[in-house]
């Protein structure tokens, strides 16, 4: 059996049915999804099945129907394949205590195929990278519980892998280690060397990183949407109260590109095209001579996308 | 690219052959095993009876150096079977004790860190990840117990000189194939109860206590029926039985050779099943 060949033109992550029971419980119900983005975040509950839906991408858990492909590999027959492109930062705490950090991550370079000779110069630099380059001689089972979780990244990105799976990247981080963590992650992303899938509930760490998301529910997926492109669309979202009705200022948006709908007298809703900034609205009110009251750029934020996607669905903007 | 500036770059070197990997398991095992000074110094201890061995096969070809040393060749005499038997056991023992000190430690600090998954996120599979550690004490173990023995046996024949090696072939394959029966089953027990067992003192206080107590246990249902179906359990027997059979000596049980056989393949299988039951990336409640 041959395994299939990845190439760049194949989507990061391809969810064909993908079933997964574990005993008689359904932990991830038929999802049928596509991503091609350089960070995708899987969102959720506790509960919702994200970390299965990683460990199942490697090879952990079996699926029970459907299947997956990860640059176009598919699940079940390329399942080594698969890991070799890919880096794994666990959410739970997991390392090999009783050797040294660089050690460590040498080790599991050499796993992941890198040359002995090479396994050691990257595990310096991944150290390094991230933020670990003095503590590299200390053994990791005396590490903080933020270091720990550095060195799980510098693990899983030692070998270069085309995809990073990181599992609840910022669980038990304080706040500037978290910072810090997110930082990295965006910089893995803008280097675009590897894609990265996060898994997290936190959606300020999702909505950082992430340019596509996945939101599962129950083991089903209660929604999935390009995050770059909702934020586009809902820039130009804006709902104005007048003081005073104007058909001058109407017009005026009109001849601007702009199409506005009246909800009532004196209150308009209306979409900007990208060549126009709330500040022409400003001058357009001006020029007609009327007040606004209350301007509010309406952004959808993934915070509205995940509420409507647990209450059941998403609703018409 | 010095290593302090924090830049990341992707790997576009060659990689080693995914068949290969388990040897980086074997290997960094290895390194672990022998950072301690103790386990060093008790592993070149193992090595005694071997030298000893070959010093006394040394001592009773050279006539001189017996005279020399106040015996007699009389005293000396021709080198028995029953050496060969004593020095089997004699390179058994510390094999033994090996495996009981390095074997605990080969999965359990593994899994009392959930160190599996991140093994098995790579292009390394339980397979691999089994034969790595299993390859580490037949390693450790090789050396000790048939390279050392077929030492003495190639020095006894070059000495003897003529056919003796035919004549006695069965001393080299009582050797090679005992002690490597051993150390398949000495590991496997070790590895598999190192899986199951995590505190490291517990464990090697369990391995003891498959080898010896089920021993006691054998001899007391033996006393009991006024059987040896007691044997069936007894691994200790079952691996003396298989090299006194290959000796071509009697049995210490009178139940077939077939029935060591079959307790030793039962261990086996049931390491294996007990390693395929609990190494997994993660727990699977069911």
């Amino acid at each position: 059996m041959t395994a299939t060949p990845a190439t760049a033109d194949h989507p990061v992550l391809e969810l064909d049915g993908l079933t997964v029971r574990l005993g008689r419980r359904m932990i991830l119900d038929d999802l049928r999804a596509s991503f091609e983005g350089r960070a995708i975040g899987l969102l959720g509950p506790n509960g919702a099945g994200k970390t299965t839906l990683l460990r199942t991408l490697l090879g952990f858990y079996p699926a029970a129907a459907g299947g997956a492909r990860v640059f176009g590999r598919d699940l079940g027959r390329d399942g080594k394949a698969i890991r070799a492109e890919v880096g794994y930062m666990p959410e739970s705490d997991s390392h090999i205590a009783d050797i040294t950090a660089v050690h460590f991550v040498r080790l599991m370079g050499e796993l992941s195929g890198l040359p002995s000779s090479a396994a050691l110069e990257r595990a310096h630099e991944a150290l390094f990278y991230v933020g670990l380059g003095e503590a590299r001689y200390r053994k990791v089972g005396t590490f903080s519980t933020g270091m720990k979780q550095m060195v799980k990244l510098a693990q899983a990105l030692v070998h270069g892998p085309r995809l990073l799976m990181l599992d609840e990247p910022t669980n038990g981080l304080d706040p500037p280690a978290r910072k810090r963590m997110l930082e990295l992650v965006r910089d893995l992303r803008d280097r675009g060397t590897s894609r990265i899938l996060l898994s997290s509930h936190l959606l300020g760490d999702v909505e950082t990183v992430c340019d596509e998301v996945l939101i599962l529910k129950a083991g089903r997926i209660a929604d999935s949407c390009d995050l770059e492109a909702e934020r586009r669309a809902n820039r130009s979202f804006v709902e104005v109260d007048l003081e005073a009705p104007s058909a001058d200022f109407e017009s005026a948006l009109v001849d601007l590109g702009c199409e506005v709908a009246s909800l009532e007298p004196g209150r308009l809703k209306l979409v900007m095209p990208d060549s126009v900034a709330v500040r022409d609205l400003w001058i357009a009110a001006d020029r007609a001579g009327v007040g606004i009251r209350r301007l509010d750029l309406k952004r959808d934020s993934l915070q509205d996308i995940f509420l409507r996607a647990m209450e059941g669905g998403r609703g018409g903007l | 690219m010095a290593v302090y500036e924090r830049i990341w770059r992707r790997y576009g070197g060659r990689l080693t052959p995914v068949g290969r990997r388990w040897t980086v398991v074997t290997r960094y095992a290895l390194a672990e095993a022998f950072s301690s000074r103790f386990f060093t110094a008790f592993y070149v201890l193992c090595l005694l009876p071997t030298l000893i061995g070959v010093f006394l096969v040394y001592l009773s070809h050279n006539a001189g150096l017996v005279a020399s040393i106040g015996l007699t060749e009389e005293l000396m005499g021709g080198l028995t079977d029953l050496f060969f038997q004593v020095l089997f056991s004699w390179q058994a023992l510390p094999a033994f004790f090996v495996a009981v000190i390095v074997g605990p430690s080969l999965i359990a600090a593994d899994l009392a860190n959930n160190a599996l998954p991140l093994y098995l996120s790579r292009p390394v599979d339980r397979r691999d990840y089994v034969l790595g550690k299993l390859a580490v004490l037949a390693i450790l173990l090789s050396p000790i117990t048939w390279m050392g023995g077929l030492l003495v046996f190639t020095l006894q024949s070059s000495l003897e000189g003529g056919w003796w090696w035919r004549d006695n072939w069965r001393i080299g394959a009582a050797y090679l194939v005992g002690h490597a029966t051993w150390i398949v089953v000495i590991s496997l027990l070790s590895v598999a109860i190192s899986a199951w067992v995590r505190f490291k003192p517990a464990a090697r206080g369990t391995l003891f206590g498959i080898i010896f107590i089920l021993a006691g246990f054998a001899q007391a249902v033996n006393a009991v029926t006024g059987t040896s179906l007691g044997d069936l359990v007894h691994l200790v027997r079952a691996i003396i039985n298989v090299v006194l059979w290959i000796f071509g000596m009697p049995l210490r049980s009178d139940l077939p050779i077939a029935a060591s056989w079959l307790t030793l393949a039962a261990a086996c299988a049931l390491s294996l099943w007990l390693l395929h039951r609990k190494l997994r990336a993660h727990e699977v409640v069911e």
